[in-house]
This record gives structure tokens, sequence and C-alpha cells, in this order.
């Protein structure tokens, strides 16, 4: 059931949210896809506060990086295990406000760096569409929540593309507004560069109400946009008669799935029927294969100070010892695991006096020429597009991949893009590779989200692929 | 001179930031530094000369600034509510060595 | 041998804001632990920081006073180091792009003005405070975040004094601007030194030594002037001085050692992510550049030019800028500056200093001196007479009431006095007689007994030369 659904009936927002709670529990066993359950009570109780509310009587999942006063948030991570927030996140303000309610904290990759879901302390999450696949991640959690149509909407957080590869994966709608639409306050983070909050449904419509909620200035915020909320339902009418858009070669050309293909070219050909214009472009080939280097290492050497604060002083899991030095030392290497600490380690070689020119700088230096390529790209296009991944969720044991490849660099990684430059971008399922979702992305001009869901629609309107179900 | 990348190097480099590594976490990291160390090839490449490091995603300044009103303060013991050691009101540690 | 001597001074100054740095919480002192803080001072998972206005006003003020440039295009960098008083684990400050850069001090010295040229004046937030026990450490998160300004001299000093008049007219200038407290006691000013010595005219720059927290101006001077001789005996022996981090020892009025340098520390300095660059009204900056409170210099100079004081009297006096302020509001009624100094200088202060009080403490009135300077000017009760009513106006009381009860007055009616002149001729035919004979002595005692009969309400100035001219007369 979409939000738009059920906004049309809030008599029975109480039964939903109670339903949404017992299939929560009951997807349990299977998705593990749950870090902490929230009891509706008290919110059911003041659920005629927020009568009218765009979210009214919704039932939410928020990903476990998103702060919930007196809710335990633990980002995933072990270190962070006992944290009972003090405070809210802003967003966490505005859903209440609008009258959601919030039943589970999802789980993620560690401190949300990571695109598997296999790293957190509570294991891996699954695919509802195959239980021996990955959910994808940092999102995993929310991405396999609303795809099992547990909740119609789920917090993510996307600093590479957290949201909109699981997305993909999960055959869910992902998506990552412009940075600086939705305030980060109280989003436990990755690296602030790049970390964007955004949101999983399952619809295009959907995204567009939840992005009305969600958006909007925070003084707590200094990077949040002052630029004026839409109403964003009322732009998405799927017209895309003479909008032009920009199909990524170089994306298409490191692809072999024959599947993700032909799904793709499908809508690509849906879009021409409906009047819309376009093109094959390619971007720098060079520039796009830099794209996962300058972004792990920016990624990383912004991560190992964000979380220089994990130290088990004030908050979270302290290990005892017998000096303060010790204390910090015996926290943070139990609190983190291996590959948290392993990306600290490369993110403070990059910033290194010796290093940070060549590594870091240099990382920044290229994300401004990327930034620069894409913004030339988007000049002449209201849009690019191209498959959100190469292919289908992987095994959970799959150690296949060549980090080295074509389609690792370029294939898996494009999304990367939208992060760099802080443009919205949105996944939006297309179809199935070998019996897994597969979702096209979709990106757009900054601070545009209306003309970016209003062609989205237009792709959900070609493939039917509305509030689908599991197996469909 | 280069210092050579080894175990022994991200060991002393972690202790810097505050933990540890075992053995297989280091000889990982030498592994994996590899392959990173190809993939910065591909960034090195980028002829970034005359280009300014991009910081934040828009540059565009901003005007903002929070007026010296006092707008949010919690209380003691919301503060000390997640510490795992309070001594009369404060955050306890062993000595610290000045 | 003669050296060279190289000092480099840098403070770090809170600035008294309502409120943090970087958060809403209070910024105030002496409050119960942990309860001047929210989350973000506490540097809880997902806060970030948004910038104190008033602080960006101080550092502007502070910047403009020092005659530097302002950056109108605000930016924050991260100082990435552990320890447990730093919460968020970084620093957020100004490391690449100082909100004030290229400015000067001029100091005055047994030579003459010398300027000092200030480097940067950069915002940055202070940590927590840690109180060491035996067995444990103990920390209040009340000073975390507080807005401090960190200011930069470049080498240009050269002795213990020099350091004291350059850290004292620093103080001075942050004070008049309103900006901080600057109690070095207390820690609301801190200071380090960085010196070195090399052989006089050498191009070569000695080893550096880093004195750390010096908590006041004598033990900036003291230390330094320490160092120096230090310094001196070990390279006269021949020995070589270490980098390294030293303290000054208040018992032993020495400098030791605290840690030996082991290389530069890394602290991974880069652009501060959360915090976008900002760019300030450039209306706003000027309106506070064209409105900064007077500064100490420019108030002296009005003083010399207005009330025609002397330099020393108008140093004394701004140099206290609540003395200062107070002669001010005495002037607004006394109708002489500078005999309204010269009460304010050393009959009030020294009634300050006896008492062990300061101006706030006291009931004294500006109006009551003031007007006790014109009953004075007006010859209405003698200068001795002052005195005695001064004791009471320190009390809150009104010179004119306690006058009139004590039942002074001044005669200054020449025929009064003169009649009472001719009594005491009459009385002392001797004393006229030494006159003639050239003992000038005897003026002074003939002036005693025409003051005893007028029960000390005689003009002295007046009798004096009217009973010199009735002496020549007679």
């Amino acid at each position: 059931m979409t939000i738009l659904e059920m906004l049309k009936d809030t008599a029975h927002a109480e039964e939903r949210i109670l339903e949404a709670v017992q299939k929560a529990h009951e997807s349990q066993k299977d998705l593990n896809a749950i870090v902490t359950f929230i009891d509706p009570a008290e919110q059911i109780a003041h659920l005629n506060e927020h009568k009218g509310g765009l979210l009214e009587g919704v039932p939410v999942a928020l990903k476990d990086n998103v702060n919930t006063k007196g809710i335990k948030t633990t980002a995933s991570s072990r270190i962070l295990e006992n944290y009972i927030p003090v405070f809210d996140a802003t967003i966490v303000k505005k859903m209440r406000e609008a009258g959601a309610v919030f039943i589970a904290k999802a789980s993620m990759d560690e401190l949300a760096m990571g695109g598997t879901n296999t790293t957190s302390v509570t294991g891996p999450v699954r695919n509802p569409h195959n239980l021996e696949c990955m959910a994808g991640g940092s999102s995993g959690g929310s991405a396999a929540l609303v795809a099992a149509g547990v909740v119609p909407m789920a917090i993510g957080s996307d600093t590479g593309d957290s949201i909109r590869k699981p997305a993909s994966f999960c055959g869910v709608v992902g998506f990552k507004p412009t940075y600086g639409r939705i305030s980060r306050y109280g989003i436990i983070p990755y690296s602030s560069s790049l970390d964007h909050v955004g949101v999983f449904t399952r619809s295009v419509k959907d995204a567009a109400v939840s992005l009305e909620v969600l958006a909007g200035r925070d003084d707590h915020d200094m990077t949040s946009s002052s630029l004026p909320v839409e109403h964003y339902l009322d732009a998405v009418k799927g017209d895309v008669a003479g909008k032009k858009i920009a199909v990524l070669k170089n994306v298409i050309d490191a692809i072999d799935d024959e599947a993700t293909l032909h799904c793709f070219n499908d809508v690509i050909e849906g879009l021409k029927a409906k009047g819309a214009i376009v093109d094959v472009v390619e971007m720098n080939e060079d520039l796009l294969k830099a794209l996962l280097p300058a972004y792990y290492l920016i990624a990383n050497c912004e991560a190992t100070a964000n979380h220089s604060n994990l130290d088990g002083i004030r908050f979270g899991n302290r290990v005892d010892a017998e000096t303060s030095e010790e204390i910090m030392i015996k926290t943070r290497t139990e609190g983190f695991g291996p590959l948290i600490r392993k990306r600290f380690v490369i993110g403070s070689y990059g910033l290194f006096w010796e290093n940070q020119e060549k590594l870091f700088r240099q990382a920044q230096r290229v994300r401004r020429l990327i930034v620069e390529e894409v913004s030339r790209v988007l000049k002449d296009y209201d849009v690019y597009v191209a498959p959100a991944a190469p292919g289908g969720a992987p095994k959970l044991d799959d150690t296949s991949r060549d980090e080295l490849s074509d389609k690792y660099l370029v294939a898996d990684n494009h999304m990367i893009l939208g992060n760099f430059t802080g443009y919205p971008s949105i996944t939006v399922p297309m179809g199935l590779s070998d019996g897994m979702p597969v979702g096209i992305n979709l990106t757009g001009r900054a601070f545009e989200e209306s003309e970016l869901l209003n062609i989205a629609q237009a792709v959900e309107d070609i493939t039917g692929l509305c509030d689908s179900k599991v197996g469909d | 001179m280069e210092e050579i990348k080894d175990q022994a190097y991200f060991k002393a480099l972690a202790r810097k930031l505050m933990f540890e590594l075992t053995d297989e976490e280091a000889d990982d990291i030498v592994q994996e530094f590899k392959t990173l160390c190809v993939q910065l090839q591909l960034l090195e490449a980028i002829d970034t000369t005359g280009v300014e490091p991009m910081v934040y995603p828009f540059e565009t300044p901003t005007v903002y600034l929070r007026e010296d009103e006092e707008n949010h303060t919690i209380s003691q013991e919301e503060a000390l509510s997640n510490a795992s050691k309070v001594v009369q009101g404060h955050f306890s540690v062993p000595r610290v060595v000045k | 041998m003669k050296y060279d001597v190289v000092i480099g001074i840098e403070i770090h100054c809170e600035l008294k804001t309502k409120t943090k740095m970087f958060s809403g919480a209070p910024a105030s002192f002496g409050q119960r632990a942990n309860t001047c803080v929210n989350e973000i001072e506490l540097a809880h998972p997902g806060t970030l920081p948004a910038l104190n206005k008033t602080a960006v006003r101080y550092a502007i003020m502070a910047s403009t006073a020092l005659n530097m440039k302002v950056d109108t295009l605000v930016k924050f960098d991260r100082k990435n180091y552990y320890y447990s008083d730093l919460a968020k684990g970084y620093q957020i400050t100004q490391q690449f792009h100082p909100i004030g850069s290229d400015g000067y001090l001029d100091i005055e010295t047994d030579e003459g003005t010398k300027r000092i040229r200030i480097e940067r004046l950069h915002m940055e937030e202070d940590t927590a405070k840690q109180y060491h026990l035996d067995e444990k450490t103990l920390i209040d998160y009340n000073r975390s975040g507080t807005p401090l300004v960190e200011i930069v001299s470049k080498p240009d000093i050269s002795s213990g004094k020099e350091a004291a008049a350059y850290v004292s007219k620093l103080r001075e200038t942050l004070f008049y601007l309103g900006v901080s407290d600057v109690k070095m006691e207390e820690g609301s000013m801190r200071c380090d030194v960085n010196i070195s010595l090399k052989p006089a005219g050498s191009p070569v720059y000695g080893t550096r030594v880093e004195i750390k927290n010096l908590n006041s101006i004598s033990n900036v001077q003291k230390a330094i002037d320490e160092e120096i001789k230090r310094h001196s005996s070990v390279y006269d022996a021949g020995g070589s001085i270490e980098q390294e981090t030293r303290r000054f020892d208040e018992a032993t009025q020495t400098t030791v050692s605290m840690r030996k340098k082991e290389g530069a520390v890394d602290y991974k300095y880069f652009p501060e992510p959360n915090i976008f660059p900002i760019q300030l009204d450039l209306d706003w900056v000027k309106s506070i550049q064209d409105n900064l409170p007077e500064l100490p210099d420019q108030r002296r100079a009005r003083y010399m030019k207005d009330y025609g004081l002397g330099s020393y009297d108008a140093n004394v006096l701004t140099s206290n800028k609540d003395l200062s302020d107070f002669y001010e509001e005495v002037c607004k009624v006394a109708k002489d500056g500078k005999i309204a100094a010269n009460w304010c200088i050393s009959e009030l202060s020294g009634a300050l200093a006896k008492r062990n009080e300061t101006l706030s403490t006291m009931k004294l009135s500006a109006v009551h001196l003031g007007t006790l300077v014109n009953m004075i000017l007006d010859k209405e009760i003698s200068g001795k007479q002052a005195k005695e009513v001064f004791e009471d106006v320190l009390e809150g009381k009104d010179p004119k009431e306690v006058a009139a009860a004590k039942g002074m007055k001044q005669v200054s009616d020449s025929s009064a006095i003169l009649s009472l002149i001719n009594q005491v001729l009459d009385e002392n035919p001797q004393s006229i007689v030494d006159f003639k004979n050239g003992k000038s002595r005897a003026v002074g005692f003939l002036v005693g007994q025409v003051m005893k009969k007028s029960k000390g309400q005689a003009n002295p100035a007046m009798t004096n030369q009217l009973l010199t001219e009735e002496l020549k007369k007679r």
C-alpha cells in the first residue's frame, strides 16, 4: 500500500500501523532488517494532534543513523550499541509533525560505510526477493522493509549511492534530493560534504509527498538550503513530451548483463514514445574512472574526523581500562568493525600533511572537474539516466568483484556523481534480471526535484512497477 | 624517502587514531593498499593544474549567522545520561596525564 | 656574548558572548558542571555547528582595533587530535583563512614607540575543563565550545618588558572593546610565548622554546627574563638549547620543562565541510568598524586635548578603564579636568587601595566628586577641608551637605581677611621686624596665625598675598 492510498483512508490508520508492526516482527527472521523495534502505542495516542498532516498515520522506518530522542540509535555499530540520543534529528520532528508513526530503526552498514549491508553489528540484511541475496547498502534495512511491504516509507542516507543502490536491488523507489534540501542535523554522518538524507517509497508520487515533509531550511544545519519547498506532488505528471534526456554511454558500455540492458532499453523506448528527446551522451572516461578513488578518499578522510567523537567518554560503549587513553583505544578497537578501522586508516593516511596535497586535495580537485563534466551534460539535458547497477543484487557470499574493472569502477559506482555534484537523483524500478529487481537511475539539476520526479513518474508509468509486490 | 607501507606502519598509524589492528587486519590493509594505489594512479593521472579543490557541493557563499540567544540547553541529567562513569555531575575517566 | 632576543606571542581570549561559538547553549562561568551544554558541545553523533553572530562581530571589532585586514568571507577548518577534553576529536578553527590578518599594535618602550606586527586573529572554540584528582579526571563541558579568538604576533618583541607592554596593551584594547573579560588569572585570556636567542646581528634564528599558559602580565615578563638568562648562559657555555615546551613555575620563579618536542604534530587540518563559506554583509561589517568603542590610545589623546592632562596622567587614567570611565563622569560636573584628574589619580585611587575596594563596591558618586572639585575651585572650602569632606563623599554623601554640617566655609572676603591680618600684625611686632630683616620664615608664621584666628576658613592664597602687601606697608 502506498502513502497516498493510506492518506485516503486515515480512519484505519491505527489498524495499519499495528499491522505494520506485526509484519515488521514477522519479517525479522528472514530479512534481519531491524535493529530496534519501536512500540508505537504512545505515537498512536497522539495521532489526532496531526490531523491532515501529509503523513497522517503512515508507519515509517528510520535508518538507524537517524537520532531519535529516548530511542536507541546505534548506526549498526557496536560502539553505539547503548547510545540513547537526547535529541531528535530535525527530520524526525518534521515527520512527527506531519503525522508519521515510527515503528522501527532499520539496519545499515556500520556507520553507513559500505554498499552491502553485511557489516551491521546485528548481521547482514537479506533481500526480500531472494534471501540469499544482499539488500544492498548502506541503507539496506530501510530498502528491505519498504520492498517487503512492511512500511510504505523509510528514511535512508546516501553518501555514495546508499539509497539508490539498495533501491535498485530491492525493487523500490530510492530518492535523494539535492544536497542541502533536507537537513542533516541529527543524522549520524559518514562524510559531511557527500551525505544526503533521502527516502525509500513504493511509488514516485510517494517520494514527492515525502520530500515535501522532509525538505526545508534548518538553522541547525549551515549547509541547508533556504530555497522554498515546493508542492512536489503537483509537479509529478509523468509528462515528458519535449523533455531532453541523456543516456550515459560510459555506463551502458560497462554493463554486460543482457537483461539489465534490455529493461533499460525498454524504458528508453517508452520515454521516446511519450515524446522525450533522448540522446546518448558520453562523459570523459578518465574522469569517470577516477570517480571511485576520489570518492573513496574524500569520504574516508572526512569520516575519520567525523567519528573521532566516538571515544566512550560521553556516550557509547565504553571499554574500561587503566588510563583514559587506553579507554579510548579499547573502546574504539572493540567498538568499530574491521572494515571501519581500515577505512579510517586510509582516510587518515590521505589527510597526513605529506599526503594531503596529492591525495585528499587532489581528490577534491578531481571532484570539481567531475562536477563540471556533469553540469556540462545537464546544461543541455533535463536529466541523465543509466541503469542504477550493472545487474541484480549479488549473493551475500559473492566476493567475485574486480575492483579495478570498468564494470566496477564505472557501472557499479557511477551514482557517486550525484553525491559529488549534490544534484537530486532517484532510482526507479525498471524490471528484473535473473529474477532480481533492477532499477534505472535518473539525475537532474540542483534543486529541480519537481522536474526530476515528473520524469521519474513517466518511467513508472512505462514499467507499471508502482507498489509492486515481492514476487510480481 | 618513502616509508614502507607494511603491517607495522599501518598498526602504528591506527594507534594514532586511537585503535588497534590485529596482524590479520593490518595484512589486509597492506594488500588493499596495493589495489588502492592502482586506483589512486587513476586519480593522479587527472591533470588538475590550476583547479581549486572542491570542498562543498555548492559554492555560493551563505549569509546566515546564528543570533547570540540561548536556544537550547539540556539538563545535567540528560548530559550525563549516556556516560558510563559519572562523579559529582562530571564525566569521569582515570587520571589523565597532562 | 651579546644576543638578539626574538619573541612572538600567542594570545587566546574567550569572547564575552551569551552562547557558545557553534551552539545555542549558554556560555557562562561558575555554573554547576555540565549544565551549560547541549548535544553539540558534547559532540553527540549527528550534531552540526551553527556559527554565533556576536562572536563574529567581536572578532571583527578586535581585528579592526588591531589594525588588521578583515576577511569578509568567513571560513573554518578542522584541527584533528585526540584528547579527553576535546569532545569532537577535532577543533573547529580558522587555520587557512583567519578573519583578521596583517595588523599591528604600538607599544611604549624606553626607546619610544615600537610597532609590534600582528600576523593573524582567528576564531575557534574552547575545550572542556578537566579536574585532575588523585585517581581520576573529572570533565566538565561547560567551557567546551566557548568562543575564542587567537591572536598571533610576529616575532617583533625583544625583551620581557616589551612583551609585558604588548600583552598589557592588547588586554587593555580588548577590554575597552568589551569583547572579553581578559582575566588572565581566571583563564579568559591565556598567553603563550615563543622565544629564541641568536648572536647579535646573526641572520640565523636560534632554537625556539615555547612557554605555555602564562597567567599574569608580570609572569610573562619574569618568564621571558628568566628564559633569556637561561639561553644566554647555555650559549655562553657553548651548549645548545633544546626545542621544547616549558612553563613558568611560580614557586621557584623559573621556567621548567613540560615536554620535549617529538617532531611536529600533524593536525591534519582540512576545510570544515559542515560550514559553507559565509559572506558577511559588507554594510554590517562597516557599521561595526565605524562604531568601535573608543580605544585607549584615542581616549588618552582626547584627555590631553580636552582636559589638558599631561601624558603621564592620561596614561594612568586610561590604563584603568573603570577609573577612566568614572573620571569622565566626574568631568561632566567638574569645571577643571586637571584637578578632577588629580583627585581621581591620587585621592580616589589611594582611598580605594587603602580600603581594598573597587569603584563598583563603593557608594561614591561621580557627581559628588565633581561637586567637591568645584567647591575647591569656587573657594567655598579649602583644599585641606576638601580632603576631610572627601572621606564622607566616599561613603556616598553630598559634599555640600557635609561641608555645611561641619560648618566649613572659606573666607575669601578681602576686608574680613585684612581685618584679621591687622589684628595678627598688631599682636606680633617682632615678626614684622624679622620680616624687614629678610627672614622670610616670618610670613609663614604670620599666615598660620591668621588661619588660626579664622578657624582655618581664611583662603590661604589670599591670606598670603594680602599679608605680604600689608607687611610691606608697615
